[in-house]
C-alpha cells in the first residue's frame, strides 16, 4: 500500500518537471467511468466454518484535471460508489499518465486518492455508517486518436474504508464494524 | 509491446494476491453473566463500616447535608464529607451486599441488601452502626440487568437461613468477529429484537437518571431527609418510606427512623423503575408509562391516572405542574426513540401531553426551575432554558459535549454530575458557564 502511495507522489512531483522540458500547451481534460466492482467476502456465519460470498457493486466517477504534459494529467476524482449498505461518494486527487504514445490504442496509468463521504448514504435505524479512505491504482487502456476523444478500459484495485455503528443486539454495550471494501474495479469510459 | 503489458499483470496477480477480499471486522462488548450463590446468613453478617474505598462503578447519588453518598453497585456505598464542594474528602465505605438504592433521614440509613432494608446509624459515618432490619421484603432485583432471587435449596422455605441468593457477576467481554459487511437489518442476527423491555434499575447506566431538583424536593416533612435523584427506587414522605420493586409499591413505616417497619405493598403494574414524589402526589416511572399516585394520606397511596408512552427507560422529574420525562434508547430499554416529552400533571388524574423535544440519547435530568439540566450520555450535558414551555429547544444555554453525562443533581447553586468516568462537581451560579469545582474519578 505504501509503495502505491509512493507511486502516487512520484507521479506527483515528476509530472511538472516532464512538462518543463518539453514544450507543451496545458488543457482540459475530463475522463467519465462507468463500471463494477468486484470482489469476494469470507466471513464466520456463526458456526467454525466460513463463509465465502461474490459481491458486486456499481461504481461511477469523473475526473476533471489538467494535461501538464503528453503523458501526464492531474485532477480532481468525483465519483459514486453503490456499495450495498453503504452508498460513498468518493472525492480525490487523481493522475493519469500515458505509458505509451502516440499509437491509437495506449497503456495508461491511473491513480486517485482520496476520502470517501457517506453523505447521501441512507442509514437503517440504529446504523450510523461514516466514510473513510480511498484508494484506487490500477492501469487501462485508450482507444482513439492521440489528440482527439478516447474510449477507455480500466482494471484498477480500489479500497474504501467504511465504519459503521450498529445497533445492539442482546447484552451488548457495543457494536460497531470496520469495513474495508477491497475491489477490482472494471469501468468503462470516455476521455476527452 | 509485451513489456508493456508487465505492469497489468501485475495489477491483476496483486489483486488476487489481496484476494479483492472485503474484509469487515464487528467490534462487539458484551455483557457476561457468572452465576454466584452467598447464603442469606453471610450477607446479613456482612454489613460494616469500612475505611474508604477508591470508586470503582457507581450507581445512585444521594446528598444529605455535608455528606454526599454514593452507592458502589451491589458493593455498599461511599461516604463523602462535601461540606468544602472543591475538596470532597471520603470519609468511610459502607459495606452492604447488595446493595443498589438508599435514603437518608435523619442520621438514619436505609439501603436495601438483596431481600431486606437494612437502616443504619450514620451519625459517626466512620463508625456506621447497623440499628434495624426488615427481613425479606424484596423478592428479587436488578442490577446490571441481571437478576438475583432467592434459592431455597434443601427443600427449606425461601426465608430459612440456609436459603442462598441466587446472583451473577457481571463482566463485559470484548471480541471481534467477521462479517459479510451487508448488515443492514434493525434487528440483525440470531437473537435479533429479544431485547429485555425492562431497564437495568440499579446499574450505572440507568441510575444515570437521577434527578433531584431544588423546586421539587422529593422530601416533605416527617424530619429531615436528604435529596435523591428522579431514578431513586426508594423515597421518603412523612412517616413512610416508599421503595419500588418491579411491579410494586412498598411502604415503610419509618416513624421511628431507627426501627422501620414493614407496612404495606401496592401492586400497581410491571417494569417499575422510578419513584420521584411531587407535593402529594407520587410519580412513578415505568418502562411503558408514568403512573400518578394521590399520596394525601401517606398510609394509602391511590392511583389517579397513567400517563402511556412508547417502551424506553424514562427519567421523570416535576416541577411547577409540568413533568419532564425523557425516552431514549439503549440496551435495555427497547426504545426508539431519543425525547423529552414535557406533560402537563395540573391536573392529576388526565395528564396531558404539552409537547414533545427530540433529544441525542437524554439520560438524567434535573431542573432548578427556569434552568434545565439534561443528560446527554456521550454527548455531554445541555443546559436549558424552561421558561417557554414551547420553545425549550430553542433557548439551549450551553452544551457542554467534553464529558459523559449520565446523571445529574442540581442543589441551586452547585450542580452534581455523574458519568462513565467519575462524579463531577460544579458551581452553577451561572448556569452558561458551569465552573468545575472537584471531580472523584473512577479508577479502572
Amino acid at each position: 500500500m505504501k509503495a502505491l502511495i509512493q507511486l502516487f507522489l512520484i507521479f506527483l512531483v515528476i509530472g511538472p518537471a516532464i512538462a518543463q522540458k518539453v514544450p507543451f500547451k496545458k488543457k482540459y481534460i475530463n475522463h467519465t467511468e462507468l463500471g463494477g466492482l468486484f470482489g469476494r467476502v469470507k466471513y464466520s456465519n456463526g458456526y467454525q466454518e466460513s463463509q465465502v460470498d461474490s459481491k458486486a457493486s456499481l461504481t461511477m466517477q469523473t475526473f476533471n484535471g489538467v494535461k501538464f504534459s503528453d503523458r501526464l494529467a492531474a485532477g480532481i476524482t468525483v465519483g459514486v460508489d453503490w456499495y450495498k449498505t453503504a452508498l460513498i461518494n468518493p472525492i480525490a486527487a487523481g493522475i493519469r499518465y500515458d505509458l505509451m504514445q502516440d499509437k491509437n490504442a495506449r497503456l495508461f496509468a491511473t491513480a486517485d486518492a482520496g476520502y470517501g463521504f457517506g453523505w447521501f448514504h441512507q442509514d437503517s435505524d440504529g446504523y450510523d455508517t461514516k466514510g473513510g479512505l480511498m484508494l484506487n491504482p490500477g492501469l487501462g487502456v485508450k482507444y482513439g486518436k492521440p489528440t482527439g476523444n478516447a474510449f477507455t478500459i480500466t482494471l484498477t484495485y480500489k479500497r474504501q474504508n467504511v465504519h459503521a455503528d450498529k445497533p445492539l443486539q442482546w447484552e451488548q454495550t457495543v457494536r460497531y464494524e470496520d469495513r474495508v471494501y477491497n475491489r477490482l474495479a472494471l469501468r468503462i469510459g470516455m476521455s476527452f | 509491446m509485451k513489456t508493456k503489458l508487465l505492469p497489468l499483470i501485475i495489477v491483476i496477480l496483486s489483486c488476487g494476491l489481496w484476494s479483492c477480499n472485503d474484509q469487515c471486522k464487528e467490534t462487539r462488548v458484551t455483557r457476561r453473566l457468572t452465576p454466584f450463590t452467598r447464603t442469606l446468613k453471610d450477607i446479613r453478617s456482612a454489613v460494616k463500616a469500612e475505611s474508604a474505598h477508591i470508586l470503582k462503578r457507581p450507581g445512585k447519588l444521594y446528598t444529605k447535608g455535608k455528606y454526599l453518598f454514593i452507592n458502589e453497585i451491589k458493593q455498599g456505598i461511599h461516604v463523602i464529607d462535601n461540606s468544602d464542594p472543591s475538596n470532597p474528602v471520603f470519609v468511610s465505605f459502607i459495606s452492604i451486599p447488595g446493595n443498589g438504592d438508599l435514603a437518608v433521614r435523619d442520621n438514619i440509613l436505609f439501603a436495601d441488601s438483596y431481600t431486606d432494608l437494612v437502616s443504619l446509624d450514620i451519625t459517626d459515618p466512620v463508625n456506621v452502626k447497623e440499628v434495624g432490619r426488615v427481613q425479606n421484603v424484596f423478592k428479587n432485583g436488578q442490577f446490571d440487568g441481571s437478576w438475583w432471587s432467592v434459592n431455597a435449596g434443601n427443600g427449606s422455605v425461601w426465608d430459612a437461613e440456609d436459603a442462598a441468593i441466587q446472583d451473577f457477576n457481571v463482566d463485559f467481554v470484548t471480541e471481534t468477529i467477521t462479517t459479510n459487511c451487508e448488515e443492514n437489518s434493525i434487528y440483525p442476527g440470531w437473537g435479533g429484537g429479544v431485547f429485555l423491555a425492562f431497564a437495568d434499575m440499579a446499574s450505572f447506566s440507568k441510575s444515570a437518571g437521577a434527578a433531584g431538583s431544588a423546586s421539587a424536593s422529593p422530601n416533605s416533612s416527617g424530619g429531615s431527609s436528604g435529596q435523591a435523584g428522579s431514578m431513586a427506587r426508594f423515597a421518603l414522605h412523612q412517616n413512610f418510606l416508599y421503595t419500588v420493586s418491579q411491579t410494586s409499591l412498598h411502604l415503610f413505616d419509618v416513624s421511628k427512623p431507627e426501627k422501620p417497619a414493614d407496612f404495606s405493598t401496592v401492586e400497581i403494574g410491571r417494569s417499575i423503575e422510578t419513584i420521584f414524589p411531587y407535593q402529594n402526589k407520587l410519580f412513578i416511572g415505568s418502562a411503558n408509562g408514568m403512573f400518578i399516585y394521590d399520596n394525601a394520606n401517606p398510609a394509602k397511596p391511590t392511583q389517579l391516572s397513567v400517563f402511556q408512552h412508547g417502551t424506553a427507560c424514562d427519567p421523570v422529574v416535576v416541577a411547577n405542574d409540568i413533568a419532564y420525562v425523557t425516552l431514549r434508547t439503549g440496551t435495555n430499554c427497547n426504545g426508539a426513540q431519543n425525547q423529552m416529552d414535557l406533560v402537563d400533571v395540573s391536573n392529576a388524574t388526565s395528564p396531558k401531553l404539552i409537547t414533545s423535544y427530540q433529544m441525542q440519547n437524554p439520560h438524567g435530568l434535573s431542573i432548578d426551575f427556569p434552568t434545565l439540566y439534561l443528560c446527554e450520555g456521550d454527548n455531554g450535558l445541555k443546559v436549558f432554558d424552561a421558561t417557554d414551555k414551547m420553545t425549550i429547544d430553542k433557548n439551549l444555554l450551553a452544551h457542554f459535549k467534553d464529558m459523559d453525562a449520565y446523571d445529574v443533581i442540581s442543589l441551586g447553586k452547585t450542580l452534581l454530575l455523574i458519568g462513565k468516568d467519575g462524579f463531577y462537581q460544579y458551581d452553577s451560579s451561572d448556569p452558561k458557564n458551569l465552573r468545575l469545582l472537584s471531580k472523584i474519578l473512577v479508577q479502572k
